[in-house]
């Protein structure tokens, strides 16, 4: 075996191994011939695992797949990528730098400028009715929309809030009568519930794009912006970005939050343990709660606000969006639409599937928030305060590209995590983000 | 005295418990069980319930062989274990196979710019992996080894690592060796193959020990390079097992022990190849 | 005893000028075909890639297909990167400390289970335990020890009355935890290529030695030290290079290049602009500058060592 094997690569090394070399990587776009399936990446399905929850969101894109298919539709192939949401996964970047991206994803907000500013972003406007358009809050599409054109379509809303531990509070002798409404207030709170192995308040510490979206809330809240959407000139050496690294930089400073993430990040596990009492974090948790620890008593608080400030938290969530370098991006448009993006009575039930039964979080769209009511997933009263409560102040991800997202990440790290100075540091990322706008092409930053 | 009891005596003596040993063995003990710590936390994870999973208690508190069991049934890790065990098998005999050729030559025989292909050869070391993955993805794809078993062996085969150690084993090996078999007219592969590999047993355990562990691991390449669930290595297995927001971590716990176990086994078994095969380097 | 007292003489005896030619032909031929598969799998599997990587340092890359000449502007461009100059600092921190300690445990190790004690088997196989933990684990099973008020050690220095240590989210510490845990993590892979290089060294000198009256100090400075110079010299060179070029892994679980960036070495610094950045161009150029300098360092010691062969001919 082992000979032939040598044999047969000496082989194609000749023929093939200066062809690899002259390809660079603007190489031609072959892969699977032009009748197979489209393949369409993505971290639920086809998946193994027999967990009701897991099983429920592997059926949900397995049975879109099937409907499109009995409809006529050209076949697409669901590829299940493993560790596809982990922030180091190589896989995608891999793909599209080589030409060889899935004709179809799911994408997070982090990503969303840098594809499409890379031109790998097909527009689905023309596939979308006008009434599906007004049907999806602002919010979920504004920041996949450029110059009035779609370019994603979000599946979810995923709202940030405190997650609180109910025995914690009542190991220090409180009630939910003692949470705070003010950032005072909270990191005072942070503090009494530190004790032995308990984090009181626990907020981001990794860098990366998550801390950030994590961040933007507390920045927002004061009037505070990285890049001003109407001047698209930077807006962080302002008084409220000041305000808010100043809170990142008190929160460890007097020992309300931690340096690390309890539990290695693992928030059910750290409330079930006594390792945390607050956490800064978004509605999934409500799901892995029900799934993992159903019977802990946990619950959930609108981020508090500084003085003057306003209720406004931060959206996540994932979005379909479609290679307009694949192989039949109209056909992989039309999927996308049909699925999610259409007032048929299909589509909505898709997304009650979705949203109410198989992840349980906020819908994209108002009909299926109508539709599901408080049924499935939402009999869940924590579900139910993060759609009337914390959704209604919430504002989209932006999309920011790498340089940008990095001058602010710097930023964070150095007040919360090196004891930097938040004025002089928001000075700095304010310089960076300014003299990175000058020169920056891409589409409108908001 | 010959060569040969002089060996015998130093490796094959008494394990006595005299005082220094007994030191030896206290530091080596203590040292040993700073190491194997963790590994000992994530074994009691994995027969730890959900619930107690974070809970840094050595012991857990009602041990079960549930997560095992999920481990097995839940995802087809069987599978997956055996792809892991074909291919690291496969890259470690064809790798320790062509280095040793390689090293031989390049250590042992005589030929124009030896030392230049030596030095290009190691040069091939330098590579910084995130700026080779790339172009190197773009090779398998034109080769047509994305999504095979050839794309997962083929590539990680090739390796200065090994080609350098052998080398540096084999130009300290006395010349006189192959000198006695050349007068009597053997052929260079016959030197290399009854001369030189016997003699290289416990460098190539070590190697074996390298490679073999060094494609069990293997998590960004596998994960880059296949999209088939067939051809799951086990390394994505247990990734399979952290999801989006909340990981089942009883169970990633469970699916590393189970795949630490072969390597351990390998270890155990190729140890004593490296330290006893001096028997048979008792004639230098 | 002769033969192995003549290996350090590299005596050979001369032979006849015909049969020299004729062998000499056929040691090519040889030669040849021994360095046939390795050399053209490391043509194609590496040496390509890393040229159409020194090559893609000259353009700018957007990570999409979008390519377009740049000239030296990436090269230019790290000149003025204040991350790239604090990458490069935190990265010769790191080599510094961690290469020396490699050496020396690796070593250490080396001689402890090469010895004739008890139970040397097990202290074997404990000290080499950590290789065979899954990466996606090592955080994990390290928060057990580390973790901030949980962690064992946290624990244990509470109990000294020393509270508020967090080993990886303090920007002074983090890089120290950073090298414990490597050294932890690699000090088994050292110890086996010590152990292997051990066994090559005829055990007659130590014998001979012995009879001498040296003591276990002498023998180790006099006979190990000498004899084992080619594995030295393999595991300085090859655990700069490591050093310089891997580490990500466990960057990824344990810091993410944190705290406020004091782990962020070189190869992660690399990896965030080619992957994160999606600029292809930039970190290609980083990748061949340090290629350039691992050639220039290792080429220095194949010079200063003879490529390595030492007192030895061939």
């Amino acid at each position: 075996m082992t000979t032939s094997l040598s044999r047969r690569d000496a082989l194609r090394v000749g023929v093939l191994g200066t062809a690899a070399a002259g390809l660079g990587l603007a190489g031609c776009s072959s892969g699977s011939s032009a009748s197979s399936p489209l393949q369409f990446w993505q971290q639920y399905a086809p998946a193994t695992q027999t967990e009701p929850n897991l099983v429920a969101q592997n059926d949900w894109f397995l049975d879109a797949v099937a409907r499109w298919q009995q409809a006529g539709g050209r076949p697409i192939e669901p590829v299940f990528i493993p560790a596809y949401t982990d922030p180091t996964n190589t896989r995608l970047a891999t793909a599209f730098a080589s030409n060889a991206g899935p004709d179809l994803f799911l994408i997070s907000p982090g990503d969303f400028l840098r594809y499409y500013n890379g031109g790998v972003l097909e527009d689905l406007t023309p596939y979308l009715d006008d009434d599906v358009v007004e049907d999806y809050y602002p919010e979920a599409l504004a920041t996949r929309t450029i110059d009035g054109r779609i370019y994603g379509l979000p599946m979810e809303q995923e709202p940030l809030a405190i997650f609180y531990d109910v025995a914690a509070l009542e190991d220090a002798g409180l009630s939910e009568a003692d949470l705070p409404s003010t950032w005072e207030d909270m990191l005072e709170l942070g503090r009494r519930l530190t004790t032995g192995q308990r984090a009181g308040l626990v907020l981001d510490t990794t860098p990366s794009y998550y801390q950030n979206f994590t961040f933007y809330p507390w920045m927002w809240q004061g009037g505070g912006e990285v890049v001003d959407p109407g001047t698209q000139r930077s807006g962080f050496a302002s008084d409220a970005v000041v305000q808010a690294l100043q809170l990142y930089s008190d929160s460890v400073s007097t020992g309300a939050a931690p340096r690390t993430l309890p539990a290695a990040g693992d928030v059910v596990g750290a409330f079930r343990n006594g390792f945390a009492a607050m956490w800064q974090t978004g509605v999934w948790q409500v799901e892995a709660f029900a799934q993992n620890a159903p019977d802990h008593e946990y619950g959930v608080l609108t981020l508090p606000t500084p003085p003057g400030g306003e209720a406004v938290t931060s959206l996540g969530g994932w979005a379909f969006v479609v290679n307009s370098k694949g192989r039949d991006p109209e056909a992989a448009a039309q999927f996308t639409a049909a699925t999610i993006g259409s007032m048929s009575q299909e589509s909505i039930d898709a997304g009650v599937q979705w949203n109410g039964v198989g992840k349980g979080n906020i819908p994209a769209r108002r009909s299926v928030t109508e539709a599901i009511g408080d049924t499935g997933a939402f009999e869940n009263p924590w579900l139910q305060y993060f759609r009337d409560e914390v959704l209604p102040g919430g504002r989209g991800e932006p999309r920011y590209p790498p340089p940008v997202l990095k001058a602010v990440s710097n930023a964070i790290q150095a007040v919360q995590l090196a004891g930097a100075d938040p004025v002089e540091q928001a000075e700095t990322a304010h310089r960076a983000i300014e003299s990175y706008l000058v020169t920056y092409e891409g589409a409108e930053l908001r | 005295m010959t060569a040969d009891t002089a060996t015998t005596t130093r490796y094959r003596g008494e394990r006595r418990w005299t005082p220094r040993n007994v030191l030896l063995v206290v530091v080596g003990l203590l040292v040993g069980a700073l190491t194997v710590f963790p590994l000992v936390w994530m074994l009691s994870g994995a027969f730890k319930t959900v619930d107690e999973v974070n809970d840094p208690a050595l012991i857990p508190a009602s041990p079960t062989w549930e997560n095992f069991t999920y481990v097995f049934t839940q995802v087809p890790f069987a599978r997956y274990l055996l792809n892991s065990l074909l291919v690291a098998g496969a890259v470690t005999l064809i790798a320790l196979w062509f280095h040793s050729m390689a090293a031989y030559a390049l250590a042992r025989l005589q030929f124009p710019g030896r030392e230049k292909l030596f030095a290009a050869i190691f040069a091939t070391l330098l590579v910084s992996l995130p700026v080779v993955m790339i172009p190197t993805f773009l090779v398998i794809r034109t080769l047509g080894l994305l999504d095979s078993y050839a794309g997962l062996i083929v590539p990680a085969i090739f390796n200065a690592f090994g080609i350098f150690l052998l080398r540096q084993f084999y130009i300290s090996l006395p010349p006189e060796l192959e000198e006695a078999a050349l007068v009597d007219g053997a052929s260079y592969w016959r030197i290399y193959r009854s001369i030189i590999v016997p003699l290289s047993r416990p460098i190539l355990a070590a190697l074996a020990v390298f490679f073999f562990l060094a494609n069990w691991n293997a998590f960004v390449w596998p994960l880059t390079i296949t999209s088939d669930p067939d051809l799951r290595v086990v390394q994505l297995g247990i990734a399979l097992f952290q999801q989006q927001y909340a990981s089942d971590w009883n169970y990633v716990l469970a699916a590393s022990t189970v795949a630490a176990l072969p390597t351990l086994l390998v270890f155990f078994f190729f140890q004593r190849q490296i330290v006893e095969s001096i028997k048979s380097a008792g004639f230098k | 005893m002769t033969l192995a007292l003549s290996r350090t003489a590299g005596r050979r005896a001369p032979a006849a000028p015909a049969t020299k030619a004729q062998a000499l032909r056929s040691q090519r031929r040889a030669a040849f075909w021994f360095l046939l598969p390795d050399t053209l799998g490391l043509l194609v599997f590496v040496a390509i890639p890393m040229l159409l990587s020194v090559l893609l340092g000259f353009f700018a890359v957007d990570g999409f297909g979008n390519i377009s000449f740049a000239g030296v502007d990436n090269y230019v461009r790290m000149g003025s990167d204040p991350q790239f100059w604090r990458s490069v600092q935190i990265t010769l921190t790191y080599l510094v400390v961690l290469v020396p300690l490699l050496y020396v445990v690796g070593l250490a190790l080396a001689l402890l289970v090469q010895q004739r004690i008890p139970l040397v088997g097990l202290i074997r196989s404990m000290l080499f335990v950590p290789y065979v933990i899954s990466l996606v684990v090592v955080a994990l099973v390290w928060e057990f020890i580390l973790g901030e008020r949980t962690g064992v050690l946290a624990q244990l220095l509470a109990a000294l009355g020393i509270e508020g240590v967090s080993f990886l989210g303090d920007p002074t510490l983090a890089l120290g935890t950073v090298i414990v845990v490597t050294l932890w993590f690699q000090m088994g892979y050292y110890m086996i290529i010590f152990l292997a290089g051990l066994q090559d060294i005829p055990g007659e000198y130590y014998e001979a030695a012995r009879i001498d009256g040296a003591s276990a100090w002498q023998r180790l400075l006099l006979i190990t030290m000498p004899l084992l110079r080619p594995t030295s010299f393999f595991v300085i060179v090859t655990a700069t290079v490591s050093v310089i070029t891997g580490g990500l892994d466990l960057i990824f679980v344990l810091t993410g290049g944190g705290p406020a960036g004091s782990t962020s070495l070189l190869i992660y610094f690399v990896y965030e602009q080619a992957f994160l950045f999606g600029d292809l161009g930039y970190a290609a150029a980083i990748g061949s500058v340090l290629t350039l300098v691992l050639l220039a360092w290792t080429g220095l010691m194949f010079a200063v060592t003879r490529g390595g062969r030492f007192d030895h001919d061939s």
